[in-house]
């Protein structure tokens, strides 16, 4: 089994937030065996940026759902959903 | 090159050689930096296995990939004399086929690796009913590893056989699939037809490939864009945000949200801080539509066109198959349904045929259960009000995860929705 790539859009709750904080609360919010492998940002509407970081799971582990739930779990998040899955 | 791009799945069971069969492709459409193949080449010598540079190429591009500041997903390119293909190689786990289902609309047309020497496997399974289930147009089937079996036309036919009932099962048209033996490690039948096949005259992989049907952007279908989030953001009002999956959204058109069935003008569009006079499908915006408060939609709802508005579902039909159960479903389970950005529970209300996997006709109608493996048609009723089209008329919006403890156990398309 290889590994996944799996670019993650989460947007904030307000556009007002430190996006640089919430990105670090992001990386910290990461389960065992999961890394984030850069992040990027795209203006989307009337002041409101959404992250898409792509993050590393393996393949064969159940997929993105604990990566998803923390993510969801962190303060000014929110939503969290996966735009993307590719093998790596 | 050309102008004309596609997305193009490589699917199929692990260990079938897909990774292989991308190295292959990469490699003999010349789309692997000369930098790498030369790094390659020097490797290969060293380790005495010159003439086998290509199959390092995957392996250290996953390296660099990984090593790599950031990754895009949609890296892998190549290009034939008609299209520009992206690779999208599928995880092999079935719990990233919700991913797949509820994420950004991925293939549309897809190779499926078969090996020679194994034959359908489980994952070849699940693979191919997602290719329909994604709503891919064409399936190109690679029997690969024919040098494995000693290029034996038999062997070939055998799966050939094996793999055609499989398609059958998940109602693929065989026509629109096309079979080939190829060996992606010794690179039969890719880009030059093979000494080793005489017994094959049909396309080889990259003819095949430049074969396939243009695919078409929804722009003609009706506007349908799930509703990501919805802010209140000051001096506008009430914004929601989402991806459009089909049809064009004007400012001024007269739209709805449903199932929250209310709607308006849509004010204004916004799409990167910019604001635009129309979106597209594929396009991330945010829009403001007159009249419309925070509180009167929600995440899941469906925005589209007043004159045609989304379906709201009272029950609807459903092609399944089971994936992974640890008992049996029976009518009456109520597990989560996720299609676009809804998440709802439903009731599987009556199990209405199951197919038999070797025939792919209806094997017996009103079963009482259906298992891991199964794949049948449903009917099913939202224990929320539920906003899904038929997979027919809008294959975006018609094709739903199944989850429980904390697993996807089915996938599914929408053959009809009866409405409220």
């Amino acid at each position: 089994m290889g590994k996944v790539a799996a670019k993650i859009k989460v947007m904030p709750d307000s556009p007002e937030i430190d996006l640089d904080a919430l990105q670090e609360r992001l990386e910290s919010a990461l389960p065992e065996g999961a890394k984030i492998n850069g992040v990027e940002r795209e203006e989307v509407a009337f002041g409101l940026t959404a992250l898409y970081p792509t993050v590393i799971v393996p393949d064969g582990s159940g997929g993105t759902e604990t990566v998803e739930e923390n993510f969801s779990d962190v303060d000014g998040v929110e939503s969290v959903g996966v735009e993307n899955v590719g093998r790596i | 090159m050309s102008e004309q791009h596609q997305n193009l799945a490589i699917i199929g069971h692990v260990d079938h050689g897909k990774s292989t069969l991308v190295g292959r492709l990469l490699y003999e459409t010349g789309s692997v930096p000369e930098h790498v193949i030369e790094q390659h080449r020097e490797e290969a010598e060293e380790k005495g296995k010159g003439g086998f540079e290509f199959a390092y190429v995957m392996d250290n591009l996953a390296e660099e990939r990984e090593r790599g500041v950031t990754i895009d997903i949609a890296h892998q390119e190549f290009s034939t004399d008609e299209y520009d293909f992206t690779i999208v190689d599928c995880p092999g786990h079935r719990d990233f086929v919700k991913n797949m289902i509820t994420g950004a609309s991925q293939a549309d047309n897809a190779v499926l690796v078969v090996a020679a020497d194994d034959g359908v496997a489980p994952q070849t399974q699940e693979h191919v009913f997602l290719a329909r289930t994604l709503g891919i147009d064409e399936l190109i089937i690679g029997i690969n590893k024919m040098d494995v079996v000693d290029y034996k036309e038999d062997t070939y036919n055998d799966v050939v056989e094996e793999v055609t009932q499989l398609l059958k099962q998940v109602q693929f048209d065989t026509d629109d699939a096309s079979f080939i033996p190829i060996s992606a490690f010794e690179g039969d039948n890719i880009a030059e037809a093979s000494d080793n096949t005489p017994w094959y005259d049909g396309e080889i992989l990259l003819e095949a490939l430049n074969a396939l049907p243009e695919p078409e952007p929804p722009t003609d279908a009706s506007l349908r864009l799930p509703i990501q989030d919805v802010y209140t953001i000051s001096g506008i009002g009430t914004v929601p945000v989402g991806r459009i999956e089909t049809g064009v959204m004007n400012v001024g058109d007269d739209v709805v949200f449903q199932p929250s069935d209310v709607g308006g003008e849509v004010k204004t569009i916004e799409m990167h801080h910019e604001e635009v006079p129309k979106a597209e499908p594929g396009d991330n915006v945010g829009f403001n539509v007159r009249g419309i408060g925070k509180d009167d939609i929600r995440r899941g709802d469906v925005c589209g066109p007043a004159d045609d508005p989304p379906k709201v579902a009272e029950t609807f039909q459903a092609q399944v198959v089971v994936m992974q159960h640890p008992s049996v479903i029976t009518a009456g389970y109520t597990p989560v349904f996720h299609a676009h950005t809804s998440q709802v529970a439903c009731t599987i209300e009556s199990i209405d045929k199951k197919m038999d996997p070797s025939s792919g006709e209806v094997a017996e109608e009103n079963p009482d259960f259906i298992q891991s493996g199964d794949a049948a048609v449903v009917t099913i009723r939202p224990q929320k009000p539920l906003s899904i089209e038929p997979s027919s008329e809008i294959p975006e919006l018609g094709s739903f995860a199944i989850r429980d403890m904390g697993q996807t156990i089915a996938a599914g398309k929408v053959l009809e929705v009866n409405e409220k």
